[in-house]
This record gives C-alpha cells, structure tokens and sequence, in this order.
C-alpha cells in the first residue's frame, strides 16, 4: 500500500480504538483551487505545474470548516465535563494527491487555522479503502456525492458534508440520519417500490441499515454525555419516502442503540431541499438517498 | 388551558373495551362520531390506506392548502404539559416515553382536523389526480422522544397525517415557510405572534370546557371581520375615538376597500376549493360552509365589509352582522369548526358556550383589549 500518514505536530493523538474517528475529503475541507485541481485529475506521476502561488500558503477555507469547528466544540466540551474523556472526535484528513508540495500544503493550512486534525492520510485512490480500514475510520465524509457514493458502494460507511447557508452553525454539531434507512422492513419496502426505487437500490438500503449501526451507537454514547438542553450535538431523523410508521421504527431502533435523536421530520414525499436548509446539518447520513437516481425528483 | 379532572388517570382508562377513546370531555356525544370509525381501530395497527388510482398520494405543500398544527392543540396534554412545567425537561421526556402506548386524547384542534379529511375524502373522490387538497402537519417544539408517542395516537385516530416537525426545541417558523404553511395553529401565543409576523395565517386554540357537538359532514369556518379577514384600520378608530366616530369614518369610506388581514389569504383557499365542488354541482351541499360573524351591523358599517370582500372576489357563505350583540348566541348555533377572532373577549366568551374559537393575536385589539361594558345597556362597548 502506498499511503502516506502524516501526523499533525499541533494536535494531540487520540487513541482510534476509543475515539470517532471521521476521515474528511481535502477537498472538503479547503478550497483547494483550480491549478490543482486540474493537477488531481491528470495521472500523479506528471511533474508539479509551475505553481504562481507560494508553496506554503495556505488554502482557503472550504465547505467543511463549519463541520470541523463544531466538532472542536463537541470535544471541548466532552473535556470540559471529564478531563480523560477518550470517546472523542477523531478528525483525519484523506487526500488523493501523493505530491510532496501539496502535501506540506495541506498540513501547513491545517496548522495555520489551527483546525483539530489529528492525521493526514495521502493515498491512492486504489489504496483509499485499505486506508480508511487501517485506520480505524468509522465514517468518511466528503461534499461531492460520487465520492460519497464510491465509498458506499465499497462497502464503506459514508456521508455527505451537507453545505449549510452563510457562516454555517460552529456552536453545535448537527448530524441528520435518514429514517428510510432505518425504518426500513419488508412493508416499507412496497412504499419505495411504488415510488420508483428499483430492487438493487432496495437491497441496498436494507445493507445500509446494518453498516449504519456502528456509527449510530457511537453518536448515541456521546450524546448521552449531555443533557437534552444545550448539548453541542445535535441529532436528528429524517424520513422522506416512507410513512410515519418507518419513522417511529427508526425511532425505535434508535433507541435501542441508545440514540435517542432530538429532531425528526417526516416529509411524506415533499420536496426535501427547503426542509434541509432549515434543518442545516453537517452531516447527512442517508446512504446517498437524497441524490436517488430514478425516482421522480423531489428537490 | 384547564386541567381536566378526568385525565388523573391518564387516557388508557379513558377507553373503552372496543377501543373507542371517550376522551377527557365530559359528555360521551362527543364531537366525533361516537363509534370512532366503523372499523374500530386497535392501537397501532390498522390504517386507512391513502390510496388513489393505485398508490399513496402526498400533495406537494405549494399545491395543497396546508395547515400546520401543533401537538397542544391536536391532542389533550394538559397532563404532560404540568409534568414538564414541575418536573423540568428530563422528567417530562421520561414520562412522555413511558407513557408511549398511551394514546392522547382529542384536543380542539382535532375535530377540525378530522373535518379536514372528510373534505379531502369527497375533494379526492371528485378530482382523482388533483392536488389541491387539504394538508396536515404537525408542527411540534418537541423532542423526537416524543415522536413514537404522537405516531401511536396518530395512528389510533385513525388520521391521515403523514407529514411532521419535531424541532427539539427550535423555533417551528422556518419549516412552517418550507412547507408553504395556509394557516399555523397553536396553544402558544408567542409561536402564533412570531407565524403572523412572518406572514403566516396563525392562531392560538383553546379547548373549550363543554365543546358542542360540530358537524361530521361539513367543515364551517367562522371569522370575525376586522383585524382577521380586514386590517384593524376602523379597530383603531373605534378604540382611539369611540362608536360615532367609527360610523362617522366607515361611512366616509364606504366604497374604500379595507385592508387585507392576517386570515383573509385562509378564506381564499377555502373559497378555491369551494369552487371545485361547485363544479361539479355540490353547491347545495357543499361540505366547506364559511361564515363572517361581525359587530358591523347591516345597515351601515357592514357595507363596507361586504364591499372589500366582493372586490376581493370572496365571499362567505353566511354573514352575521350583530350590530354589537353579542356573538356566543350566534355562534352556538353555527357550530363551527373553528371561529377566528382578534379579541380575547370574544374568544372567552365563546369558548364558553361551548365553541371552538381560535384567537389571533393581531392589531390594535391586543395592545387595548375590550373592556368590559359599566352599563349593560351601553352593548355598544363591545365590538
């Protein structure tokens, strides 16, 4: 395998065997600009474009900083109430881009915004699942939803890193999971069905529910070091082509995974975009249902 | 709201043998029919299917007339409401879970909301593929703790709601704009204040302590005219100068439309589905019946009321105009669904005889609420 992990001089370690640990995209995270990105695509063995930038100067901030923000907050705050607190958020950045320039400059832009990234993993896209297993990743999150898509097909539990409006919430981690997935059964599969979803994507769904599981419980035992008021994570359920039973099933599982969720909604096939930005998640946990191909468009 | 003694218990002793909740009104002829539906429905299992043509059919809220309501006013939860208000959030959380399986009782919303279905059933029946339908959401403050409990009543009632918010907490007005929200309605004031200023149609309800029995066939909808259907322009002339005053300035602008109020754009919609039956020949026996229950009176005031609503192309079915008598007679008789006032007075007064009003907390009546009249014989004090 030919990845490069990078550890962060500024961050403390976590131990990953009782962290959360979430790998991010770069991509999400800064906004990695065009010459480069056009660098990304081309095959990685080309020589560096003559870059009119300086080597080290750091990116700007991209679509994720709202997501990381919030996370530190979580942290903070799960020290606050015990010093020797392990079950923390575990942030690592993923990179497709092996060049040693890009690299020192993703690292060096992590540090000057004093972002909480405890590795930085530089891999293939071949090495990209190894990787994620290897270390410990629990949840990979990225803003373009092919990618978000890969990884599920994978196998991988993934997530899209939902753009919230303007400044975007950094005081409370807002994490949303879909009750289509969750509440799936053998009754609500006849309610997709009528709605255009095809049997491959419906057996996709019913894996789904079992990959979503692990992460679930997690989020479950964090949110439970909070009280109900004036916690910084959020959780909410979101059912939008199922009906309300599939809901109070999610609801139920929920629970016996021991997430008790703070927000839910049923949409009953309205369009859920306008939903969505009031809700404004940072991450959107629906097996990329949101973006279903072949079913009528709701957004 | 007042706590109702035969709630101690809970709602589980409340129901009968064959699953019909008699809920905490007194009087068994209550405002449902007293068999629940003739399928008898056992908690949690069967549900109507919302069938058309072949499949479930969820309007789009920009093409439905949607009415978001919240869990307050849907269903009784006095009882839960004193828990949480005591005991503080943890312990009413603990108890809603608990207390799971327990249906909720009918609130004063919810023969309103039922209502709502029989028009949707006979709209669907009409026009198979049309959207233009009613649509309910629940709209609730609450934790989604709360949520499986509110699902099992749902689906206990046997109604058609699909569709819910359980902000955990956050203000609802956000999703009430998602949702393209025709009327918001609440047991809290400030929520409903908060809805109108955004331009939402809001009221706050309140359960009447003997509610009269209202139709199960047609759903009617009374307003009160100023400050709900026109603006509380002549209002503010009544309160800052007085009855002649009023006549004076009404007959001046007798042919000067008033200003729209907060329910007018509600009435509209109502009137919109009114056409679709009339259509198809159901005047007669329309199933929507709209009525305006003013203190204008006929001869002089009322003109100009009647006036605005012709030029807005509206209309209600009846027009009440009481001259300053006062409305809980009137009201007693029509037995509406739901009667939308501004003043308090009126609202209480109503509840009282058993109606089920909704107050909307709008213009000049809420900063000078009605005083109530010295000499019974001056019935002009009362608007």
């Amino acid at each position: 395998m030919n990845a490069n992990i990078v550890l962060n001089p500024g961050v403390k370690q976590k131990d990953p065997s009782r962290a959360l640990v979430i790998a991010v995209s770069s991509h999400a995270m800064f906004e990695l600009g065009g010459e480069l990105k056009l660098h990304l695509q081309k095959v990685k063995q080309e020589p560096e474009p003559k870059s009119t930038v300086k080597d080290n100067e750091p990116f700007r901030e991209g679509i994720a900083f709202p997501f990381i923000k919030a996370v530190q907050q979580v942290n903070k705050k799960l020290l606050e109430k015990n010093a020797n607190e392990m079950l923390l958020f575990d942030v690592i950045l993923f990179s497709n881009d092996v060049s040693p320039a890009s690299q020192s400059r993703v690292v060096n832009s992590a540090l000057h915004y004093d972002l909480e990234i405890g590795r930085f993993c530089f891999c293939s896209d071949k090495d990209f699942a190894a990787s994620l297993q290897s270390n410990h990743v629990k949840l990979f999150l990225s803003t373009d939803t092919d990618e978000v898509g890969k990884a599920l097909k994978e196998g991988f539990p993934a997530a899209l890193l939902y753009q919230q409006r303007g400044q975007g919430t950094t005081d409370t981690l807002r994490v949303l999971f879909s009750g289509d997935v969750l509440g799936f059964s053998d009754d609500m599969a006849h309610f997709l069905r009528e709605q255009g979803f095809s049997e491959p994507q419906l057996q996709s769904i019913s894996t789904a529910k079992g990959a979503m599981k692990e992460f679930a419980t997690v989020i479950g035992e964090m949110r439970r070091r909070f009280g109900r008021e004036g916690s910084p994570l959020c959780t909410c359920l979101v059912t939008v082509w199922t009906p309300r039973d599939a809901c109070a099933g999610a609801l139920k599982m929920l629970r016996g995974w021991g997430l008790e969720v703070d927000e839910a909604f049923c949409l009953a096939g309205a369009p859920q975009s306008p939903i969505l930005a009031q809700i404004q998640p940072h991450i959107l946990y629906d097996h990329g249902l949101h973006n279903a191909r072949n079913v009528p468009a709701q957004c | 709201m007042s706590l109702d003694p035969g709630q101690d218990t809970g709602t589980a002793a409340t129901i009968t043998a064959n699953g019909d909740s008699k809920g905490a009104w007194e009087d068994p002829k209550d405002c449902y029919e007293s068999g629940a539906t003739t399928k008898k429905p056992k908690p949690g299992m069967m549900r109507r299917a919302r069938k058309v043509e072949g499949g479930i059919f969820f309007p789009k809220p920009e093409n439905a007339v949607t009415i978001a309501v919240s869990s307050r006013v849907l269903f009784r939860t006095e009882k839960e409401q004193k828990v949480f208000e005591q005991r503080g959030i943890e312990e009413y959380l603990k108890y809603q879970v608990e207390h799971e399986n327990e249906p909720f009782a009918p609130g004063p919303a919810f023969p309103f909301v039922k209502a709502l279905e029989t028009v949707n059933a006979q709209l669907r029946e009409l026009y198979p593929d049309s959207e233009e339908l009613f649509d309910i959401v629940l709209v609730t403050y609450n934790h989604a703790h709360v949520g499986v409990r509110l699902i099992n009543t749902i689906n206990y009632h046997n109604l058609f709601i699909e569709r819910f918010c359980m902000t955990g907490g956050s203000s609802p007005i956000g999703y009430l704009k998602a949702y393209h929200t025709n009327l918001y309605l609440s047991a809290d004031s400030e929520k409903v204040r908060e809805a109108l200023e955004e331009g939402i149609a809001a009221a706050t309800m309140f359960m009447p302590e003997k509610p009269i029995a209202v139709s199960e066939t047609q759903l009617r909808v009374a307003f009160d005219g100023d400050a709900v259907l026109f603006s509380d322009e002549s209002e503010r002339i009544f309160k800052a100068h007085g009855l002649d005053k009023f006549f004076e300035h009404e007959k001046e602008h007798e042919n000067k439309l008033l200003d729209h109020g907060p329910l007018k754009g509600f009435l509209e919609s109502l009137g919109k589905l009114q056409k679709k039956f009339y259509a198809k020949g159901q005047r007669l026996n329309c199933p929507i019946r709209t009525y305006l229950v003013t203190a204008r009176s006929a001869a002089s005031s009322g003109l100009r009321a009647l006036k605005t609503l012709r030029a807005w192309g509206l209309e209600t079915d009846e027009a009440l105009f009481l001259a300053g008598a006062p409305k809980g007679p009137m009201l007693e008789k029509i037995k509406p669904h739901i009667y939308f006032d501004d003043q308090m007075f009126h609202v209480e007064g109503a509840a009282e005889r058993g109606t089920i009003a909704a107050h909307v907390p709008y213009g000049i009546a809420q900063k000078y609420p009605h005083q109530k009249p010295v000499d019974k014989k001056d019935s002009s004090t009362s608007k």
